[in-house]
């Protein structure tokens, strides 16, 4: 589930990076770059921080 | 009659024929450039013997040409003995500004240690402010093995401290037809051709902002965290991590290049660290909360957190003095110099640092106030760091209303993501590092590319871009978007890349201290030692008294 995490917030990076080859237009960098940051924010806070509530020190 | 008119007129000639050579010699005079015969009539007001008689009480005859170093005595003063002292002027006013703000910037990590400590409980005091103190020895050797070189080895050159010309090579890949520096590979312990005096300057100065952002780490990872696993995550911090996302957006790494090679305003800018400082710090302090997990007590069974007080608000709001008072070095000292290339923006840098800082407590003031009731007096001192966080990127490129601006949000931001970060994916944060440091520094990132009003001018360009740096609200939508890139970064690749160091070491060390340690706080189990060691101290258990030679020395 670790990993998983780490590879969609890279992903999410990966995605804000990509738009500065697919187009020019600054508007449409900008919106592919807030989904990448939405992407990775995902992942830190859903899935790899899931990983840990899951496991946390107050549910046991 | 004739003869009469003729000597007039040849007296007029000539008298104007005078006038003309007279004018030119004039104008000659003016445009003639100073030669070395003419500086010799120059001389001091006064002779050696006078002021070792008399003293120069009124600085009358102290700073005069005797002062300029002469190269050659037999030829004396000469044109290029003046011109190399006005140049070596502008690079020692450059140096000591530098020096001096990096000094006051190491400073900053009393006040880290002060804040961080108050805001614990008493019995893990002596382990906050050993980590707060350990981070300075850690983190600077871990910069000057390998840190500095990989951040700044390819950033020459730097004009405002001489050039620093030996650091100059960055390790460049080129993807899709552009080039992307990584990292640079000059200036490993600070050997060979690095052993410069400007470099020296510049060394110490990026040294004393790796090591704030390792001492941020240490507040949201207290009163939990295993002393040993502290060291090496710390030492990985400011030899890798740091040095990565620093080369990277000040060492000419590819993200400060976004400008030139995509035509994204001025590529990633961050004035003073923001990011570079303090979202590395923020988002690193996430990923080591994470993994440590919440102190015991934090959270109830269904998950609601509880409010665990600092021990010591003196303490807290003491060392936010003197980190504001540190931020004075901070930011404009990031100029790297107060002469030439437009440094004198400095008065402009201080001001806009003072006045986010002031907003920044009175919006966190006000919110905590009209919320809860009370005006909290922590949360006022994290609005204050807060408002000083954020303009940390913007203050060198913003007008001080913006300034203002971007401190009051940062104010009401930081209670929020105190809040949040409780509420939603509860990590626990015992000091809000990550809503001060890592929320508010992206924030100040984005900022830039809002509020950059174009008015700043450092040396003609940034980042390789001609021109002066504006934001989407001034007509540049692509600083914008380089922001964004920057944050996504941040996000990304350094979060993800602090995670995967500090799960190697809590997968070797452990990253966590054992339960009985930690619910009879830290200062003996650790450190062997209590800081209050005449203090009577609760713990959760039990209360215990602390001695000198207390027999309470806990087992697992």
């Amino acid at each position: 589930m670790r990993l998983i995490g780490i590879l969609v917030i890279v992903g999410g990076w990966l995605i804000a990076i990509s738009g500065l080859f697919v187009t020019n237009s600054n508007g449409v960098r900008a919106i592919i770059a807030c989904a990448g940051i939405a992407v990775t924010i995902f992942g830190i806070l859903k899935v790899l921080n899931g990983y840990y509530l899951e496991r946390a020190i107050w549910k046991k | 009659m004739n003869s009469l008119k003729t000597r007039t007129l040849m007296l007029l000639a000539v008298l104007g024929l005078a006038a003309t050579f007279s004018f030119a010699a004039l104008l000659r005079a003016e445009g003639t450039a100073l030669t070395d015969k003419d500086l010799s009539s120059i001389s001091a007001s006064a002779s050696t013997d006078e002021i070792t008689a008399k003293g120069d009480p009124g600085a009358e005859f102290t700073g005069t040409v005797r002062d300029v170093t002469v190269s050659d005595s037999a030829k004396g003063l000469t044109l290029a003995d003046l011109v190399n002292q006005a140049g070596q002027n502008k690079i020692a006013i450059n140096f000591v500004w530098t020096l001096v703000t990096g000094f006051l910037v190491m400073f900053m990590q009393a006040g880290f240690a002060l804040v961080e400590t108050g805001l614990i409980r008493a019995k893990n005091a002596n382990h906050t402010m050993m980590m707060n103190f350990m981070v300075y020895g850690l983190g600077l050797f871990a910069y000057y093995v390998c840190g500095f070189a990989i951040q700044m080895g390819g950033c020459a050159p730097i004009a405002n401290l001489g050039g620093v010309y030996p650091l100059n090579h960055e390790q460049v890949v080129t993807l899709f037809g552009k080039p992307w520096g990584l990292f640079g590979t000059k200036g490993f312990f600070l050997h060979g051709a690095t052993y410069d005096v400007g470099i020296m300057v510049l060394f110490l100065f990026q040294m004393v902002f790796m090591d704030t952002t390792t001492t941020i780490v240490t507040g949201s990872c207290a009163e939990r965290w295993k002393y040993s696993a502290f060291c090496v995550s710390t030492i990985g911090l400011g030899a890798l991590i740091y040095p990565l996302f620093g080369n990277w957006a000040w060492g000419c790494g590819w993200l400060s290049q976004l400008g030139v090679n995509f035509g994204l305003g001025h590529g990633y800018c961050d004035f003073a660290g923001s990011g570079v400082v303090h979202a590395v710090g923020g988002i690193t302090a996430c990923a080591v909360a994470m993994i440590i997990g919440p102190r015991i007590g934090k959270f109830n069974r269904n998950g609601s957190p509880n409010v665990i007080p600092g021990h010591n608000i003196v303490l807290v709001l003491a060392g936010c003095f003197i980190l504001a008072f540190g931020w004075f070095g901070f930011n404009p000292g990031s100029t790297l110099g107060a002469s030439g290339n437009g440094c004198l923006r400095i008065g402009s840098i201080a001001v806009n640092t003072m006045l986010a800082g002031c907003t920044g407590s009175f919006g966190a003031l006000l919110y905590m106030w009209i919320r809860y009731g009370k005006p909290d007096a922590s949360m006022a001192g994290n609005g204050l760091l807060a408002g000083l966080v954020a303009i940390t990127a913007p203050s060198g490129f913003v007008n001080p209303l913006a300034a203002a601006v971007i401190g009051w949000i940062a104010g009401i931001l930081v209670c929020l993501a105190v809040e949040f970060f409780d509420r939603v994916p509860k990590i626990d944060d015992p000091v809000g590092a990550i809503s001060v440091h890592g929320v508010n520094g992206l924030w100040g990132v984005l900022s830039v590319g809002l509020f950059a009003d174009g008015r700043s001018n450092y040396g003609g360009s940034w980042n390789g871009v001609a021109g002066s740096v504006k934001g989407l609200f001034y007509g540049d939508a692509g600083q914008l978007v380089a922001q964004l890139i920057g944050i996504a970064t941040l996000l990304g690749a350094i979060f993800a890349l602090s995670f995967l160091w500090n799960w190697l070491v809590d997968v070797v060390v452990g990253q966590r201290c054992n339960p009985k340690a930690e619910l009879a706080g830290l200062d003996l189990p650790e450190m062997g030692a209590f800081c209050y060691p005449d203090f009577q101290l609760k713990t959760t258990e039990s209360t215990i008294y602390a001695s000198s030679g207390s027999s309470m020395a806990l087992k697992d």
